[in-house]
């Protein structure tokens, strides 16, 4: 028998407001555990009396109120495990390594496109002299034309730990856009990685060809193979996250996105630590002559053997199933 | 069962009920958008104030910091950009201080808390969101989804969901009641909860209608849940005061 409205409200309120209380508590971090036994059986009553009141009282604030109550109680009783340094441990120990061999065939098209991109780049200067004025940049050219290095002049302007910080949040937007325009269908990601390409093959071959090649090299040497293959894999990333939008296979678009997207976000922020640390080789040791080039280049080659051994090496054997951050969805209050 | 105007977050949860809760659309989103842009603003009028003394650099004191000034500087760009948003939202559950004035909060399409996977993810989208001006992405994807989502809600798997403050006290409110003796309402009709909860929300707005349409609301709401006789009505109706009072009765009757 369905009791009037300010009836069942005069009657259950005390309950709500305790409910209230304890979930204030709970989120300022001074919840005992006699006091967490009391939230959960005050959350089951507040449960039943939002089933009392859709069936009775439906569409009234008292409906709304209880909707609100319950969900905040439900937050707060169904939390998702939090992240400990332990699982960021596991994270780059096993999962990063683990999940770029899984998803290798996008990161190795993606890498096909940014070459693709370069021998383009490449070939429309090399064969067309006066294809540079369309692919390079105007003031790239002036310096080229003038026989110096444009990277030259950065340290004379600003201390290098600024231009670091500078190069590191440039390369983490260029990643991040790569990235994140694999949503555009994966045809942002086609593009960025294509565009790239044209833009790296057209400076190197304009670069030869005004005899430049040596000082071009020299400055890439040192940071050039880890931050490329970085760029290439946010790319794959990026493609991963098109495939599930063109064809997400059995599951709704929208889930397998989440799904995929999930993986593919791992590989980009994965790849975030290596960034900072690439910008403070880029911004320290490429530029000025500081350091001879063969220093340079073994730096280089040693750092981009380290991270893809690390990458196609790191996490194979272990059988034992790392936990999942953030997936599971179990019973779990954190009264912290 | 009255069909919800707003699009709405229908969560099952295991104690087998469904919480229903309302999603924010794009005015809630741009409201909170615009508080935290306001913030930043002002952090920005700061840092540029700061800088400006560094750079300058009256006293010759700042020489040997102007490139730790620089770094800040860079760094503080990102900041804004990504950090902001996202440490806020892990740290805050699911809210920046502009969600938390606007009243709306990020979840996930489950209902439950956001984690750092989510709220890093649903941020780094923001750039593509932002395209091609004026967030017109994310835009565009909010006014045509089902449940106003941006593209960084579709990878993350999160959502935007509406705290409304609700006042449980106007059901118990009882005012002061009148020396004269009021009618009793005939109590052979039960008052139906949807009518109980349109008298109440009558009674707490009262107050602050014009008089004109207060009297002549009470006086509808009266002949229509009243059930009186026409000599009774009448010296009801001569007074707004004595009209609210008897719906107030009515409506608590059945304590």
């Amino acid at each position: 028998m369905a009791a009037s409205l300010p009836a069942f409200v005069g009657r259950r309120r005390p309950d709500w407001d305790a409910l209230k209380g304890l979930l204030a508590r709970q989120r300022a971090g001074t919840l005992r555990l006699e006091e967490l036994r009391t939230l959960d059986v005050l959350y089951r009553r507040a449960a039943a009396d939002l089933a009392h009141a859709q069936t009775f009282h439906a569409g009234t604030d008292v409906h709304r109120f209880l909707n609100q109550l319950c969900a905040q109680a439900y937050a707060a009783i169904y939390q998702p495990p939090r992240e400990r340094w332990a699982a960021t441990l596991a994270f780059f120990r096993h999962e990063l390594p683990r999940t770029l061999r899984a998803n290798g065939a996008f990161v190795a098209t993606s890498a096909g496109l940014f070459f693709l991109g370069i021998l383009l780049g490449a070939a429309v200067v090399l064969l067309e002299p006066r294809g540079a004025e369309l692919l390079v940049p105007r003031n790239l050219r002036e310096y080229v034309a003038r026989g110096e290095m444009w990277t030259d002049g950065i340290l004379s302007v600003a201390p290098p730990n600024a231009v670091a910080s500078a190069i590191a949040t440039n390369n983490l937007t260029v990643t991040i856009v790569t990235f994140a325009s694999g949503l555009l269908l994966g045809l942002g990601t086609v593009f960025v990685m294509i565009n790239n390409g044209v833009h790296l093959g057209s400076v190197a071959a304009l670069c030869a060809r005004e005899g430049m090649g040596p000082k071009l090299l020299d400055f890439i040497a040192a940071h050039g193979p880890v931050e490329l293959s970085i760029i290439v894999i946010a790319g794959g990333a990026g493609l991963m996250v098109g495939q599930s939008l063109i064809d997400p296979g059995e599951l709704p678009r929208s889930q397998a996105l989440v799904l995929r997207g999930r993986e593919a976000v791992k590989l980009v922020l994965g790849c975030a630590p290596f960034l900072a640390l690439i910008a403070g080789v880029e911004g320290f040791v490429s530029p000025g002559d500081f350091f001879p080039t063969w220093v340079k280049a073994l730096l280089g080659l040693a750092l981009g053997v380290l991270f893809w051994g690390y990458l196609l090496g790191a996490g194979h054997p272990t059988p034992t199933p790392t936990p999942t951050s953030g997936t599971g969805n179990l019973p779990h209050v954190d009264p912290l | 069962m009255s069909t919800p105007a707003s699009p709405r977050l229908d969560v099952a949860t295991p104690e087998r009920v469904s919480l229903s809760l309302p999603v924010a659309g794009i005015g809630y989103r741009c409201l909170a958008y615009l508080a935290d842009l306001l913030l930043l603003f002002f952090f920005w009028v700061v840092a540029y104030f700061l800088f400006t003394l560094l750079v300058s650099d009256v006293l010759g004191f700042f020489q040997e910091l102007s490139g730790l000034a620089r770094t800040l500087l860079v760094v503080g760009v990102f900041a804004t950009q990504w950090v902001y948003w996202t440490a806020c939202e892990v740290l805050m559950e699911g809210q920046t201080p502009g969600k938390r004035l606007v009243g709306i909060r990020v979840v996930r399409v489950d209902g439950s808390p956001v984690g750092v996977l989510e709220c890093a993810v649903r941020n780094l989208v923001r750039l593509v969101d932002a395209l091609p001006f004026f967030y017109a992405v994310g835009c565009l994807s909010v006014l045509l989804t089902r449940q106003h989502r941006r593209l960084g809600d579709f990878l993350a798997g999160t959502l935007l969901v509406r705290e409304e403050r609700i006042d449980l006290d106007k059901y118990a409110a009882t005012a002061a009641t009148p020396a004269a003796p009021l009618p009793l309402p005939a109590s052979a009709q039960r008052l139906a909860s949807r009518d109980v909860e349109l008298v109440l929300s009558f009674l707490a707005r009262a107050p602050w209608l014009e008089p004109a349409a207060r009297t002549r609301l009470g006086a509808r709401l009266v002949e229509r849940y009243g059930g009186l006789d026409e000599a009774d009505r009448a010296a009801l109706l001569a007074s707004p005061g004595r009209v609210e009072a008897f719906l107030r009765t009515c409506v608590q009757a059945e304590r």
